[in-house]
């Protein structure tokens, strides 16, 4: 990830923290831990082999970052608060990471973990931090993807998966190319790993938690 | 030494173009296959079904609200400088979440977010701003229930699609039930106070006369235990359904959902 992405999400020097220490247990590994104990047959085929643990926990977490991208373009198209260009992207990317999150879903059934709650704190309701966002998020899911493919055990997920790490490709160059920043400047891109991964998604705080919204108490209503 | 180096590399050299032209002269030849290689083996099928990108359509009837995420004062126009209409807690008087209907947005000359909400203050109907950071991830609904005091009715509405009608008990004329717009803000259960039913939904109106009413005087929707005397002008305030029709209620009506009472 450039500095110009970090500094996007890194208001409070929080996630330059995060890379310095990637220890920690993200909450994105509590989610992808859960639910993964049984063999999934591949939707597609009937006949097919089973996908093995590994590969579901593998899935399980490529949804959780689907998740994350799907409500970041989604709220921000529903803020029409955007540039002609920057809503333009949200519209077309946010309902490409829909079919993603849809499919993902499809394939795991009931051993999808939820979609957790997101609170994107205004990011997706000005052009100019949704763009550079959007660039992080991207570079973040290109990074995810690479770092788990050599651990799938199933080439059909295997080949599913690079068929979406190159659409991921594809948005951050779209992304990098509204900020102006050069698309595709370097050589070689680096894979990273979960911990890391996890880490930076959890300094941004825009995995939030369900409000309490009902109680055990007895009314004081008027009556 | 030099002359056994020079034989060598002519030797060399010929031998090198008489493979070549060997070579050029059986690809030349159409009767000559070509040398065979091994096939590669075809790619997986794809376990995944990407389906087509999911455009988010034409969608109505959709309102948004957002808890109150620390104490913050609401002010008159969006700016810091502004006048204070109320000072606002991030837990309702049920110590539930404070949820704030979001209606408009604009930022202010140095870029800062501002929402303009709905406030749960006398007048009801009182539009304030509060900085977008002073709130939570924004929450969606596509409810809306309706409380028409003429007719002593509640209609929920799932966009423009009735989902739910039962008949109410409204305000008497000393404590009138307001109108306007609000929003559900907890819901309530499991509790010992037979007047209000099995389940009671706190709303953001408030009594313009019980104003000294525990807790702030706000309008709740709930059940009873005289449904006997319903429909009709006889509660404080609040609007109360008969036990099954609130039962009923509490299985469609999300918190958050926009409460229309005209």
């Amino acid at each position: 990830m450039s500095e110009l992405d970090l500094a996007a999400l890194d208001r409070d020097g929080a996630l330059e923290e995060a890379r310095d220490g990637l220890s920690r247990a993200g909450f994105l590994g509590t989610l992808a831990a859960t639910g993964t104990g049984a063999l999934l047959a591949l939707a597609d085929d009937a006949g097919a082999a089973p996908l093995r643990r590994s590969d579901v926990e593998v899935l399980n977490y490529a949804l959780s970052l689907e998740y994350l991208q799907a409500a970041f373009y989604t709220e921000a198209e529903r803020s029409k608060a955007l540039s002609k260009r920057a809503a333009e992207a949200a519209r077309v990317v946010g309902a490409v990471e829909r079919a993603h999150v849809k499919a993902f879903s499809s394939l795991l059934g009931r051993k999808a973990i939820a979609r957790p709650r997101f609170d994107f704190q205004g990011v997706t309701e000005d052009s100019g931090d949704f763009i550079k966002t959007a660039v992080a998020f991207e570079d973040l899911a290109v990074a995810a993807y690479k770092g788990q493919a050599a651990k799938l055990k199933s080439g059909a997920v295997l080949a599913s998966a690079i068929g979406i790490h190159t659409v991921e490709a594809r948005h951050a160059a779209w992304m990098r190319y509204l900020t102006g920043v050069q698309p595709a400047a370097s050589a070689f891109d680096e894979p990273q790993t979960r911990a890391e991964i996890n880490q930076v998604v959890k300094a941004t705080g825009f995995v939030s938690s369900a409000p309490r919204t009902s109680a055990r108490r007895s009314p004081r209503y008027t009556g | 030494m030099n002359r056994w180096r020079a034989i060598g590399a002519g030797v060399l050299a010929g031998a090198v173009i008489g493979v070549a032209a060997v070579a050029l002269a059986g690809y030349g030849d159409p009767a000559t296959p070509p040398p065979k290689r091994p096939e590669l083996p075809p790619a997986p099928r794809p376990a995944l079904v990407i389906p087509p990108p999911e455009g988010l359509g034409r969608e109505t009837g959709l309102t948004r609200w957002a808890p109150l995420r620390r104490p913050t004062p609401a002010r008159a126009a969006p700016s810091s400088a502004a006048r204070v209409l109320a000072r606002l807690s991030t837990r309702t008087p049920e110590r539930t979440a404070h949820p704030l209907p979001v209606v408009g947005r604009r930022a202010d000359g140095s870029g800062r977010l501002w929402l303009r909400v709905r406030l749960p203050i006398l007048p009801n109907g009182t539009l304030g701003w509060v900085p977008r950071r002073a709130v939570g991830g924004y929450e969606l609904v596509r409810h809306r229930l309706v409380v028409d005091l003429g007719e002593y009715e509640a209609t929920l509405l799932l966009g423009d699609r009735e989902v739910f009608s039962a008949p109410v008990g409204i305000g008497q004329a000393r404590w009138p039930t307001p109108r306007g717009e609000f929003i559900v803000r907890n819901r309530l259960e499991r509790y010992q106070s037979p007047q209000y039913g099995p389940v009671a939904f706190g709303t953001s109106a408030r009594s313009a006369t019980l104003t000294d009413w525990p807790a702030g005087g706000f309008v709740g929707i709930h059940g009873t235990d005289r449904p006997d005397i319903l429909p009709g002008e006889v509660s404080h305030g609040c609007i109360r359904l008969r036990n099954a029709d609130i039962l009923r209620l509490a299985e469609l009506m999300p918190v958050g959902t926009p409460v229309v009472i005209r």
